[in-house]
């Protein structure tokens, strides 16, 4: 049996997931050059906030077409309130302050919110099942299930509606004029501010659409799933050039793709049998963004060389 | 030492203070009050010995209470040298109010935390012995005299306490003293200095380490507003390696005050930690290379020791270094790892740089957990690592066994506790030196702006790459002594992010904490941050979240580190050394003499 | 002037060295006093497992299984004029760490013995430190053979250290229990082995392996995965191209519920066949109708056959403890059992009195430990030449109906 596209398919399923949180990574450093190390965290208070939605607000027994919506809103909520408040408190009273300081703000801020749903959720401490849509189709050699079409969907809906709010309306052209340069952007009459805040907000939403696609997809959600998941964000983000929405989606894709055909057939090459496996991908992943770096340091679709050491 | 705080000079008279009492009583409640809070430690806090420390006896204060103690007796010192008592006046140089104000501030907080936590932990108020309320009562008391101490009244509630614990303006500079006699200061203060720090290391409970941190913070926090702090780093400046070497010595004489093998133990895994952050703080702190997969370096030097050490388990079990030669083996594999990593990548910029070390540490730690011969080349044992480490022994002196020395006993950890003083000895030194030279100056050229300096002929590749090489090297030789310590090595500390040191963030967070570019913050961030997680355990599954929520504070309050480096201090004013802490130049010859003699 | 400033300067210094000695004075008076005062002896048993963090619903578990021990053995008054106190310490699963804690309890004067730690690899850090201090250190979970059975443990056993011993079995006992199970029980010939590189499970599965193609069967396939790792697409789909009839995991149920659920999803329809590490409601809670005809083994007997078991689970109930009791709470309650049985044999050969110095006890319940022979709540506990538990009783569970079942109870050989 060719199971190639079956493992395409497996790569572009997880890849759209890290493209979806890699969005956050690289709008806010696409606007304030800031690494925010907890977005992996807020994706994953998003999927808390749309169990939240399942478990404790509707009623038993609701279908899951009226219950995902639903589920999308609630966990919306959580994840832009959590991204504009870890803006407001955290990371703006520091936008002064040495370049390393939110780095280890954001690592502190990571752990506090692992711990607050680790402590303050109830049943958190270890892995709660999540309503899943788990109804399969077979489509020639590939097996998916709706919880599949529903994080393709979802990422090309979202990709779409982001690309169109950049460059159509006000607000997303104000959002690049600051990325493009903040001060002068300040001085045509633009709240920077708001702009950062908008940037937190989205990114906190597409990460959460991103949490409940994962908990449809696997089932269950729990307390440490952001850290990982924002790790390779964050990479994907990097791969596709950091600051370049397009890039992040891509970056996302290609690393997906890259992380499962190396977990699926680098044992196959001669040679090479005891360094494949799923345990192995990661490491050949981070070598793909290796290689992918030094033959272009600014990232697959980045344009200019971040001049910030 | 933020100038932030400080706020302008306006000749606005000085009205009343934050709370309306009359002034003239300000002082004396003062007075009375920090010896009230002193004396009330004497009483029975509690009825029960349930709570740590045993807080229930008259006349004897135990665990928490003398840290009211001490921190009573400060603020009667403080006060008595407002009032001008002779032989005091060097405590208020600068005449100001705020070192009262935070010496109160610090016997209420310290006090009411421990009536707090005694209420919490026993369950309610009612435990709380007639003594306990009276101690509460008797450490309000200086605070709401400090509150009502003359201040300039800038109309906002806000403003005006800031103002009340803002530094003094101008800190007139100490009278020319001889130099034994700064010495013996800077002895005396490092024996305090010992003193204090092992008694934060031995608390053995962690409601007392809290309550110790909230003491030493607003103690020190009144020093420096005093502006003793200042004084004290000029005399460092004049004394440098006067004080190094007393720094060497306060930290050799560490484990023959310890009676328990424990602490050294805590010791030795915080010099670990603290002579890797060292080498970080070359990478970040003078080069300015954002690293975050730093800790493999470590990784890469002990598992080297531990391939070489003799261990049954190693691959290479035939073979036994003596120490000496795996030490060397560890730091020049480290090296070479931090070669090759950084050749091919050092000529990104910025965070691209950070990702691909955040991708090299993980690949490292991953390699070493598959490489058992099973799911690749049988080198590291897997996951079960390599353990049976055998202990060192130097010419018959086994680091294993307890040895006595002049009267005290050296166990095991403190062996190898004053191993690596030794070791972060010759770190300390390569990186002062380092830092001292032609190639330490073009690492802050290229940190500051790499165009320019490229321009000024630095070639900033090679820089970079001897800066990664040499602090590579340097975790490296920490990570041979780590091996030995802990008999074995496992995949599982060498991690990006964890929940306790060593791991990259945590090595990275140490740097920044202590401040960028110093020697001694990072040593500093590295205890402070190896012990919060430890102390903290008495919040039991919410230490984690006490730990982040610390991190945040910490960084939202000073950004800069609790050491700053004075960057400007460096680029303006050639002092030649990189942690030099914050000096007045402009006001130390004019206006100093006069004042001084009259605070003297 | 100056002379005088100096003068204050060492008075200050003087009281505070003589505060730091007098406050060490005085506790230490304090827990004397203690000790007289009320006519018992209060002794320690530390617990150390990873109680923040990763792995903290098992560590958690650890605590309060050896809690519940302690809190009975008092309740009992099992050992006239002693009081048993559990300290517990957090390892965070970081050997550096486990070991600082070895060295907190070993320097404790009142503590007798250790439970614990969860992960083998912090086990390595600790055992020398309890060896140099002679104290008994029990870990109701560590099952890496070369703790007890030393490096060439499958061909020339020897102990490493006489003061470490574990109610837990090893991998060997295990896998080779579930290979039989699998091939001889369940009649499936061909299987296919993931693990997660820990010292756990990959040791587990190693043993597996072995022994499953021993009785026969057919190993189609390995793969090897990472703890966290949450998308299993790439190895799912491996394992229906592989055309295995079963599945053997060795690792947690984190990861394994994840597997089952995914492998399920993509239509493959074999069990998913595991150590005790999965063997917790957690992973049917997870896994939801997918983990249905999984298989575990366990060490002991079901737990529902023994009274003294379901007392324990009911109290761990009762008391609202977090932390996951499934996994190793009861091995935990055993480890705790046996340090204080120890005692009492200590203290019943010295006329009724435990002795006063501390080194001396610790070296006799070192001793007494090797010669425990009780019924504990997971089986019979007692220790062989190496210090493995002779309770070789392992069961196998299937989920049936969302609930794990006993379908085989036997020795493994």
């Amino acid at each position: 049996m060719n199971t190639l596209p079956q493992q395409l398919a497996n790569g572009l399923l997880l890849g759209s997931m890290y493209g979806l949180i890699a969005i956050g990574y690289t709008m806010v450093y696409g606007i304030v050059q800031l690494i925010n190390f907890a977005h992996g965290e807020i994706f994953m208070t998003g999927a808390f906030g749309a169990l939240t939605v399942y478990f404790y607000i509707l009623p038993d027994g609701t279908p899951m077409a009226v219950a995902v919506p639903l589920m999308l809103i609630g966990g919306g909520i959580v994840a832009i309130l959590i991204a504009v408040g870890a803006e407001r408190f955290a990371y703006r009273p520091l936008r002064g302050a040495p370049r390393l300081a939110p780095l280890i703000t954001a690592i502190g801020l990571s752990l506090a919110l692992q711990e607050v749903v680790r402590n303050f959720y109830p049943g958190a401490d270890r892995a709660r099942a999540f309503p899943g849509l788990d109804a399969t189709h077979d489509l020639g050699s590939i097996t998916i299930k709706d919880a599949d079409i529903f994080l393709i969907v979802s990422a090309v809906v979202c990709m779409a509606a982001l690309a169109y709010f950049v460059r159509k309306s006000r607000t997303g052209r104000a959002m690049q004029a600051t990325a493009q340069d903040p001060d002068t952007a300040q001085l045509m009459g633009i709240d920077t501010n708001r702009i950062i805040v908008i940037a937190f907000a989205i990114g906190g939403f597409f990460a959460a659409v991103a949490a409940v696609a994962y908990g449809l997809k696997y089932g269950n959600v729990d307390y440490r799933m952001g850290f990982l998941m924002g790790l390779k964000a964050f990479t994907a983000a990097v791969l596709g050039g950091i600051g370049n929405i397009y890039g992040a989606m891509l970056g996302g894709l290609v690393l997906g793709i890259a992380e499962t055909l190396a977990s699926a057939y680098i044992d196959e090459i001669p040679g090479m049998q005891q360094l494949g496996g799923q345990s192995w991908a990661n490491v050949w992943a981070f070598c793909l963004l290796i290689i992918v770096l030094l033959v272009r340091p600014q990232g697959l679709l980045g344009e200019r060389v971040a001049d910030r050491a | 030492m933020t100038d932030t705080k400080t706020t302008p000079v306006t000749p606005a008279p000085t009205t009343r203070g934050v709370l309306p009492l009359p002034t003239a009583a300000a002082r004396p409640l003062l007075l009375a009050g920090g010896i009230a809070t002193a004396a009330s430690a004497f009483l029975a806090w509690t009825w029960t010995a349930e709570f740590p420390g045993d807080l229930t006896i008259n006349g004897y204060p135990g665990g928490l209470q003398w840290l009211t103690v001490v921190a009573g007796i400060l603020t009667v010192l403080f006060t008595l040298a407002s009032y001008d008592i002779r032989g005091l006046g060097w405590l208020l140089p600068a005449r100001n109010t705020a070192p009262l104000v935070l010496t109160a501030l610090g016997a209420f907080a310290t006090t009411w935390f421990t009536i707090i936590a005694i209420s919490v932990e026993l369950g309610g108020l009612a435990n709380l012995e007639p003594g306990g309320w009276i101690a509460a009562i008797a450490a309000a008391l200086p605070l709401l005299g400090a509150l009502a101490l003359p201040q300039e009244n800038t109309g906002n509630a806000k403003e005006t306490f800031k103002a009340s614990i803002a530094k003094a303006e101008k800190i007139p500079a100490p009278a020319a003293v001889s130099p034994w006699i700064e010495r013996l200061v800077i002895t005396v203060v490092t024996a305090i200095g010992l003193g204090v720090f092992t008694y934060g290391i031995d608390t053995e409970y962690g409601e007392l380490f809290v309550g110790y941190l909230i003491t030493v913070v607003f103690a020190m926090w009144a020093l420096h507003t005093a502006g003793l702090l200042d004084r004290f780093s000029r005399l460092v400046a004049h004394n440098r390696s006067f004080t190094l070497a007393m720094g060497f010595v306060a930290a050799i004489a560490f484990p023959f005050t310890q009676t328990d093998d424990h602490y050294a133990n805590i010791g030795v895994n915080i010099l670990i930690f603290g002579t890797v952050a060292l080498g970080l703080n070359i990478v970040v702190g003078l080069a300015g290379l954002l690293d975050l997969g730093y800790v493999a370096f470590l990784g890469v030097g002990a598992y080297t020791a531990a391939l070489v050490s003799g261990s049954e388990f190693s691959r290479f079990s035939g073979v036994q270094f003596p120490f000496w030669a795996s030490a060397l083996t560890g730091a020049a594999a480290s090296l070479i790892f931090g070669v090759l990593i950084g050749a091919p990548t050092l000529r990104l910029r910025g965070d691209y740089l950070a990702i691909v070390t955040l991708g090299f540490g993980e690949i490292f730690r991953i390699a070493v957990n598959n490489m058992d011969g099973d799911s690749g080349p049988d080198i590291t044992n897997g996951p079960n690592g390599i353990p049976s480490i055998p202990d060192l022994n130097f010419l018959g002196f086994n680091f294993g066994q307890s040895h006595d020395i002049g009267g005290f006993t050296l166990g095991r950890f403190a062996n190898y506790y004053l191993l690596m003083v030794l070791i972060m000895a010759i770190v300390v030194l390569v990186y002062t030196r380092a830092a001292d030279s032609r190639i330490g100056r073009s690492w802050i050229a290229i940190r500051e702006d790499e165009t320019a300096a490229t321009a000024m002929g630095i070639n900033g590749f090679r820089v970079k790459l001897i800066a990664f090489a040499l602090g590579a090297a340097l975790a490296g030789l920490a990570g041979t002594v780590s091996a030995h310590v802990t008999y074995s090595v496992v995949p599982t500390p060498y991690q990006f992010a964890g929940s306790t040191p060593p791991n990259s963030a945590f090595l990275l967070a140490a740097v920044v904490l202590g401040g960028m570019g110093t020697v001694a913050g990072p040593l500093l961030g590295a205890a402070l941050l190896y012990l919060l997680p430890e102390k903290l355990v008495f919040l039991q599954d919410k230490s984690l979240l006490a730990f982040g929520i610390a991190l945040i504070l910490l960084m939202r309050f000073r950004p800069e580190g609790v050491i700053a480096n004075r960057r400007q201090q460096l680029e303006f004013h050639e002092t030649g050394q990189l942690d030099v802490p914050e000096q007045r130049i402009d006001d130390t010859d004019d206006t100093a003499v006069s004042v001084t003699k009259a605070g003297a | 002037m100056r002379q005088r400033s100096l003068v204050i300067l060492t008075s200050v210094l003087t009281t505070g060295a003589l505060t730091l000695t007098a406050c060490g004075s005085r506790d230490d008076k304090g827990g004397d006093s203690n000790n007289s005062g009320g006519s018992t002896t209060t002794l320690t048993i530390g617990v150390d497992a990873p109680l923040s963090g990763e792995n903290s619903t098992t560590g958690l578990g650890i605590q309060y299984g050896a809690q519940i021990a302690v809190d009975d053995a008092n309740k009992k008054k099992l050992v006239p004029g002693v009081t048993f106190k559990l300290k517990a310490y957090d390892d965070k699963a970081q050997p550096a760490t486990g070991q600082s804690n070895a060295t907190a309890i070993t320097g404790d004067k009142t503590a007798v013995g250790a439970v614990g730690p969860l992960n083998s690899g912090v086990a390595q850090t600790m055992q020398q430190v309890f060896a140099s201090a002679n104290m008994v250190q029990i870990s109701p979970s560590n099952t890496a053979p070369e703790l007890t059975q030393g490096k060439n443990w499958q061909t020339d056993k020897k102990r490493p250290f006489k003061t470490y011993f574990r109610t837990a079995t090893t991998d060997e006992l295990q896998g080779s229990f579930a290979a039989d199970y699998a091939y001889n029980g369940l009649k499936k010939k061909t299987a296919f082995v993931v693990d997660d590189k820990q010292t756990y499970g990959a040791g587990l599965a190693k043993i597996f392996n072995e022994k499953y193609k021993e009785f026969g069967g057919k190993v189609v396939g390995t793969d090897h995965v990472n703890t966290g790792d949450k998308d299993f697409g790439s190895l799912v789909t491996k394992i229906k191209n592989s055309g295995a009839d079963l599945l053997y995991y060795g690792g947690q149920y984190d990861e394994s519920s994840l597997i089952t659920k995914q492998l399920k999803d993509a239509g493959v329809n074999i069990p998913l066949f595991g150590g005790d590490g999965m063997f917790a409601s957690t992973y049917i809670e997870t896994a939801g109708k997918a983990a249905e005809g999984d298989l575990a083994t366990a060490i002991g007997v079901p737990a529902d056959t023994l009274p003294a078991a379901k007392q324990f689970i009911e109290t761990y109930k009762a008391k609202g403890y977090k932390g996951d009791y499934g996994a190793y709470g009861a091995y935990s309650y055993d480890a705790a059992t046996a340090i204080i049985n120890a005692v009492k044999a200590v203290a019943d050969a010295n006329g009724g009195k435990v002795p006063t110095d501390i080194n001396d006890l610790r070296s006799k319940v070192v001793d007494a430990v090797q010669k425990s022979d009780f019924e504990g709540i997971s089986g019979k506990v007692s220790f062989d030449e190496y210090g493995d538990t002779t309770n070789k009783q392992l069961t196998v569970y299937q989920v049936e109906k969302g609930e794990w079942k006993a379908v085989k109870t036997g020795t493994a050989k």
